[in-house]
């Protein structure tokens, strides 16, 4: 029993730490007066309230809820994407490695992120966030569905003789084998990729961040159209064949012309908003800085998210048409095509994968200058704040 | 636990004392007290000299609107009681007889 005691203030103490900050308070104020409380069961009994409460008022149903379903998430994608063992040690080498550290990320950079910038503090915020690591964890095990098919020589038939044709310059392989090895520099420039996403992501959510959550919201949603309608144009990455009942193969299409303003208009009209809607400085050179890092959050968190939606929906459809003749179906519906033309499509499809590495790099940049300017316009646009009005950069 | 603060309104109090005096445990007192401090109520304060050897208590006393919203519940209880002579004031967890002070 005489352990007991101190074991419980210890424990104690280390639970301080899952309150919320504005909450700590209340419970270091229980654990302090423990010591007024006669010892043995009074005073364990007076702790055990302090351990409810920081259950209660630390929300540690949601918090453990959130964990198991994120390490369940995180164990569903690895088993998935982790190689089988009939696959190549080379080529499973490379999938165990991304496996690997994609979780490292995702389960270190949130700590760390958390450490130095703060926890994400609003909806906006924590479902940004959410969704990025779904994201990722939805791209492992369809990427690595893509480079197995990619690298796989068919047993025989006609898949074996498009293969042939499509190979012929680097001799002829054995049937059923894996051909090559891993791009080890691909791999490592997508893991990379993947990184930079998280930690942005991560950055631009924290509390220190200052990124207003109306910010976050308007440029997430600006981003969500932007993907789906370049999913809508290129669903199986920069192909150029067509795939009813999506794109008809027009370069001119109405939907290749949306997304092209889009591309620049959604980060655009994302920055102007988010410079508009937050609270600013009467100094006007602090507004404009404030409004100028809404804009490039925006910026940023819209073009971002865009180019992840459209990679999970492209690669995890390249996935799904390898695995699913319905899929393959729906995709090439009422074009009759011979089985060679669907493995070469299915091929094309798998090869393209690579493209969308481009889009993951090339959109943010153009989101983050749109974002600038957008908020610049509504730096131009935007009246002065009234003398004593708010001036908290926080704002939404 | 709004009763036993506004039975000494002037004076800090602490946590375990007004636990005696409700008869509530501090699972049960404390997310009171947080909810009554949160409405502005209720302030708090941490003990400025704590007692040798001993960490610093948290102290508690009714704001101003505390006491205005202490009065009022302390009067409808009352007038509740004489409206109702044969029946006793219901009490239930968190709920202490209407102090007079």
């Amino acid at each position: 029993m005489s352990w007991l005691g101190p074991v419980a203030a210890a424990a104690g103490r280390g639970a301080l730490r899952l309150m919320p900050a504005a909450r700590r308070d209340w419970a270091e104020a229980i654990w302090a007066e423990a010591q007024e409380v006669p010892p043995g069961w009074p005073r364990l009994a007076w702790r055990a309230g302090g351990a409810v409460l920081i259950a209660k008022e630390g929300q540690m149903a949601r918090r453990i809820g959130i964990l198991v379903l994120g390490a369940a998430a995180a164990g569903a994608a690895a088993w998935a994407a982790w190689p089988e063992s009939s696959v190549p040690i080379s080529h499973g080498a490379a999938d165990q490695g991304d496996v690997i550290i994609t979780l490292t990320l995702l389960a270190c950079l949130p700590l760390l992120t958390r450490w130095l910038l703060g926890p994400p503090d609003s909806r906006a915020a924590r479902w940004l966030r959410a969704g990025c690591c779904a994201a990722i964890l939805a791209i492992m095990p369809a990427k690595a569905v893509t480079d197995m098919f990619v690298g796989a020589v068919p047993r025989g038939g006609i898949d074996l003789r498009t293969y042939d044709v499509g190979n012929s310059n680097g001799g002829l392989p054995v049937p059923g084998s894996v051909s090559g090895g891993p791009t080890w520099g691909g791999e490592i420039i997508i893991l990379f990729i993947t990184a930079c996403y998280l930690a942005v992501i991560l950055a631009l959510t924290a509390r220190r961040a200052s990124v207003t959550p109306a910010t976050l919201a308007v440029s997430a949603r600006a981003g969500l159209v932007l993907g789906l309608v370049m999913y809508a144009v290129d669903p199986l990455g920069g192909q150029k064949i067509a795939t009813d009942p999506w794109l008809h193969g027009s370069a001119t299409d109405p939907l290749v012309a949306l997304a092209w303003v889009l591309l620049f208009s959604a980060p655009f009209a994302a920055g102007a908003l988010a410079g508009k809607r937050c609270h600013v400085p009467d100094d006007p050179g602090q507004a404009s800085a404030a409004r100028a890092w809404q804009g490039f959050a925006a910026g940023l968190v819209s073009n971002g998210v865009g180019a992840l939606t459209v990679t999970v929906l492209g690669i995890g459809t390249t996935a799904l048409m390898l695995e699913s003749a319905l899929v393959r179906g729906w995709l090439y519906h009422g074009q009759h095509l011979t089985a060679s033309a669907v493995y070469g499509r299915e091929l094309n499809a798998s090869g393209a994968v690579a493209f969308y590495a481009l889009i993951c790099v090339v959109f943010p940049i153009i989101g983050l200058v749109m974002g600038l300017i957008g908020s610049g316009c509504a730096n131009v646009t935007s009246p002065r704040p009234a003398t004593g009005e708010p001036t908290a950069l926080r704002g939404g | 636990v709004l009763a036993a603060l506004y039975a000494r309104p002037s004076e800090w109090q602490h946590g375990y004392i007004l636990a005696q005096q409700t008869g509530l445990k501090s699972g049960t007192l404390y997310p009171i007290l947080i909810r009554l401090a949160d409405r502005g109520l209720v302030e708090a304060c941490w003990q400025e000299e704590p007692a040798p050897g001993r960490p610093r208590r948290h102290l508690y006393r009714l704001t101003a609107e505390g006491l205005a919203s202490a009065a009022a519940a302390a009067e409808a209880s009352s007038a509740s009681v004489k409206e109702r002579p044969g029946a006793s004031p219901r009490r239930g967890r968190g709920v202490a007889a209407p102090a007079v002070p």
